[in-house]
């Protein structure tokens, strides 16, 4: 029997919208395997990136249940749903999210300086994860020296240099090109495949659509199809 | 915690000048801080060694009805000390007289002092040796207002104990330089042999000054007034010029504390998405507060380090050359050598260290406390101030 690493039960998530609420997600009920390689799909404005950021603890449900790597975080407080992103979840964000005034292998090493690894695990580590994006020559490079698919690499270097059970990307290819578009998904299809890290994507973009094994169709907060794919499995 | 301070060391770090900038402004206020504060303690330290040295010696012991406020305690305000209380002592009567230079008249106050005297520095052994009728001394101020120079006689004119006026021609010996306008001014010193002699008050004084070794006792009719309780009125003229004057060092210290609210005020609204990512990496809010407070802290350790890097130079040359003061104290009553020698104290260096360190962090403090109300979602984005 698959790992349940995610459940969600009767999600519902309101926003405050003047003297009303909108409904951003209504009734979502899900669960992901350890190792998925799924993603929400659908058009701008139903709910994507909202379930998204409530899977990673950056957001709270309204009402319903999400239990992600056995904690409830509707419950958690501040510091344990810190903890619990620190611990097991790493996010890759559309405009990449990189420190400016940190190197690559400074912006790679951060997760596990706050994971208060040593000098000599982090340097192993960092090292690793940018070889497995194929940036190890860029280390000692800073962001804005950076292109827009090496940046998006060095985010994925970033989020699984702490080998999280969970990586959360929110739409990870809207400002590449088609090309590093493709990098960028092998990349990550190579990864969860090698270190079997459960990949959720919030996107929009066919071009990623292509190599999830699971989409869920999001339509106005709703989960309208739930559909397990076959991927071609790419050469890199 | 480290691991905060560490962030925050190299985000400012690598934020290259506009850490040093920011840095320089503070360090303004660092160095002016202590410069004025080392002049203030200099001239302070100064003008106490100088009380003492030329008047105050270890304290003052008093005849119960002389007080060198009033001027109409001096009729009355003397008297014979026993004997077996004389011990490291040096007494003086104080008397009032005019003289007549150049045939202006001049009301002067007499002070007779014993020649032998060792305890301050009155030139009173010039007294012991001058050949002269009646020898008195002068401090430079005195007689450049008298217009006498050294050898000068002058007319000196009194009234004894018993009412009856009394005059002779005296003869300037000495002039003697002193920063201690109360020894100078208006001021004529004689031997007090010479004195007690032309008053009548044999064996009387109005008050002693004691030595070091003087243990005070109590004595019918007499009191000791200690050192302190005598340096006090300088201490607080000095005090009440530092506290005035701080004002414009913390007119500074504001500037540079405005500098850093307004980098780190500025830096949240500009480092949205950073916030943001710290705390999608694992940071609470908490301690992103702590990193942006301790880059606050940070600047102003730096402002340290670059104001010791040109104040340290300037601090020795101030404290081995001083400062020349074109105005001398006495025009104005109070004690100013010259030369004042800035004295850089170790409280004085930590105070200051503490005051900017506290003061700028908890100016960062006031500046990025809004992180706390900051939703993660919208600060990734860059939108949530």
């Amino acid at each position: 029997m698959n790992e349940k690493i995610i459940i969600i039960e009767n999600l519902v998530k309101r926003y405050p919208m003047g003297e009303t609420e909108f409904t951003a997600l209504k009734n979502i009920n899900l669960t992901f395997d350890k190792g998925e390689f799924a993603g929400f799909v659908g058009p701008s404005g139903s709910g994507k990136t909202t379930i998204l950021n409530i899977l990673g603890s950056l957001d709270t449900p309204t009402e319903g249940k999400v239990v992600v790597e056995g904690e409830d975080v509707s419950n958690l407080s501040e510091k344990a749903s810190a903890l619990l992103r620190k611990e097991h979840i790493g996010f890759i964000f559309q405009s990449f999210n990189l420190l400016p005034v940190y190197t690559v292998f400074e912006n790679v090493e951060l997760s596990l300086l706050l994971l208060k690894k040593s000098a000599a695990e982090r340097e192993k580590a960092v090292t690793a994860a940018l070889e497995w994006v194929g940036l190890q020559d860029m280390a000692r490079k800073k962001p804005p020296q950076l292109s827009g698919g090496e940046s998006q690499r060095v985010a994925i270097a970033r989020a699984i240099v702490k080998r999280p059970n969970i990586v959360l990307a929110d739409e990870p290819t809207a400002n590449l090109d088609a090309e590093n578009a493709h990098i960028i998904m092998q990349t990550m299809q190579k990864l969860n495949e090698e270190l079997k890290t459960t990949f959720i994507f919030a996107t929009h973009d066919e071009k990623v659509m292509q190599y999830l094994k699971r989409k869920i169709h999001l339509q106005d907060g709703r989960v309208s199809k739930d559909e397990t794919m076959e991927t071609k499995t790419l050469q890199l | 915690m480290i691991l905060v301070w560490k962030l925050a060391y190299k985000n400012l770090i690598r934020a290259g000048l506009k850490t040093w900038l920011n840095a320089l402004a503070l360090s303004f206020a660092f160095v002016l801080i202590i410069f004025y504060n080392g002049m203030i303690d200099g001239w302070n330290m100064e003008a106490r060694q100088d009380a003492v040295e030329w008047d105050y010696g270890y304290g003052h012991l008093r005849n119960a009805g002389y007080d060198p406020a009033d001027p109409f305690s001096i009729q009355d305000g003397h008297g014979i000390l026993p004997e077996p209380f004389r011990k490291d002592l040096t007494p003086v009567l104080v008397w009032q007289g005019t003289i007549y230079p150049q045939g202006r008249m001049m009301p002067v106050l007499i002070k007779g002092i014993e020649v032998n005297q060792e305890t301050v520095k009155i030139p009173s052994e010039i007294l012991k040796t001058s050949t002269a009728g009646y020898p008195v001394l002068l401090g430079r101020k005195m007689a450049e207002s008298a217009g006498l120079k050294k050898g000068d006689p002058v007319l000196l004119r009194w009234r004894d104990k018993n009412g009856t006026f009394d005059a002779v021609e005296a003869t300037v010996v000495g002039i003697f330089e002193t920063n201690v306008p109360f020894v100078d001014g208006g001021q004529l010193w004689m031997s007090l042999k010479t004195l007690q002699e032309m008053t009548g008050l044999h064996d009387e004084a109005s008050f002693y000054i004691a030595n070091e070794a003087y243990v005070p006792e109590p004595i019918d009719g007499w009191t000791f007034i200690d050192q302190e309780t005598l340096l006090k009125p300088v201490t607080d003229l000095i005090n009440a010029k530092k506290y005035g004057a701080a004002i414009m060092y913390l007119l500074l210290l504001a500037i540079g504390l405005l500098v850093i609210f307004d980098t780190q005020a500025f830096a949240i609204f500009r480092r949205q998405k950073e916030i943001g990512t710290h705390i999608a990496m694992g940071m609470t809010k908490g301690e992103v507060i702590r990193m942006f407070t301790a880059e606050g802290a940070m600047y102003s350790i730096f402002a340290i380090v670059l104001g010791g890097l040109y104040g340290t130079p300037l601090f020795i040359y101030l404290a081995k050359n001083g400062i020349s003061f074109p105005v001398s104290g006495d025009t104005m009553g109070i004690i100013i050598a010259p030369t004042i020698y800035s004295v850089y104290s170790a409280a004085l260096i930590v105070k200051t260290f503490l005051l900017l360190v506290i003061s700028a962090t908890l100016v960062s403090l006031l500046a990025t406390r809004k992180i706390a109300t900051m939703n993660p979602v919208e600060a990734l984005k860059g939108k949530a101030l």
